[in-house]
């Protein structure tokens, strides 16, 4: 029973840290442009996948204009990004360029009958349920579908420090407790068992002697 | 703007958190190997005057200083992030 709540615990911690690294870091499509557009959006529920309000604005009014970049990926299915700027807050992309972005996407527009591919950068889970986009950060014009999206770098070098830290932490708790609890529980053990053969003992003497 | 000083504000704390925790743990590291440096050399010094001596010497050094560097990469690291994400 034990065993099933560590278990449990354990599998819902890692896939949470999973879940958090993989809408966080940032990830490359091949796509091509179809469209670009701008929609009026009022996130109340979900908001924590939605960008602040901008950074210029006053940011006090919830509904807002957003940007969105229609694509379909080289795979073949279609993809919608947002366009926002992520500002001073989570994730920390500190990207203000959003309008910039969005003119460039605008211009790197194609058709399927001459079609021109672009690498997006972007981070964040679309998600038709919860009508969550992925927020785009960055486009590049690149050679064709197959084009190289690059070694991630920065996601190699993140994941490692984390891995680096978690095993830090692991290994030294591991030392602490070979050193500090186990005897202590040890110990513990050991009074209970000697308590309970004197209570065995005890209850032992009432009983009728054979 | 509020998401600027609320970034300004948690880092500052978040990033005092560590000076102090770094700045006593070096301290106490130097301790330790001032310690054993007495132990070894044997000097005319008591032990109190010797690790006064040395702690005050590392209060004055490079070291120490670079310490300092919590506060300063932190900044660095952003605006390189803002540099690649809005002008790269």
């Amino acid at each position: 029973m034990l065993g099933i709540l560590r278990w449990t615990f354990w599998i819902t911690v890692w896939l949470t840290v999973a879940a958090f690294f993989h809408y966080t870091l940032p990830q490359t499509d091949i796509v091509r442009i179809t469209d670009t557009y701008e929609s009026r959006e009022n996130p109340t529920s979900f908001t924590v996948f939605w960008g602040p309000a901008d950074v210029g604005p006053d940011g006090t009014e919830l509904a807002r204009d957003v940007f969105f970049i229609q694509t379909r990926r080289a795979k073949g299915d279609v993809m919608v990004y947002r366009n926002e700027d992520t500002g001073w807050s989570w994730p920390p992309y500190f990207k203000f360029d959003t309008s910039n972005l969005q003119a460039e996407a605008s211009d790197l527009r194609s058709t399927e009958a001459s079609p021109r591919f672009v690498a997006v950068k972007h981070y964040g889970w679309r998600n038709e349920f919860m009508s969550i986009f992925p927020n785009a950060i960055s486009v590049r014009l690149v050679d064709g579908p197959d084009a190289p999206k690059g070694i991630p770098l920065l996601n190699i070098i993140i994941l490692g420090l984390f891995a680096a830290l978690v095993y830090g932490i692991w290994v030294r708790w591991r030392r602490f407790r070979r050193a500090r609890i186990d005897p202590k529980l040890e110990a513990i053990e050991d009074d209970f068992s000697d308590a309970t053969d004197a209570v065995t003992g005890w209850f032992g003497s009432w009983r009728k002697k054979k | 703007m509020a998401a600027l000083v609320r970034l300004m504000v948690v880092g500052f704390i978040v990033l005092s958190v560590i000076y102090v925790c770094l700045s006593l743990y070096s301290r106490a590291v130097r301790k330790g190997k001032l310690r054993a440096q007495w132990h070894e050399e044997q000097p005319d010094q008591s032990l109190d005057a010797f690790l006064h001596e040395g702690l005050e010497d590392y209060d004055k050094s490079l070291r120490r200083k670079l310490i300092l560097s919590v506060y300063v990469i932190p900044v660095i690291l952003v605006s390189v992030v803002i540099y690649l994400t809005n002008f790269a």
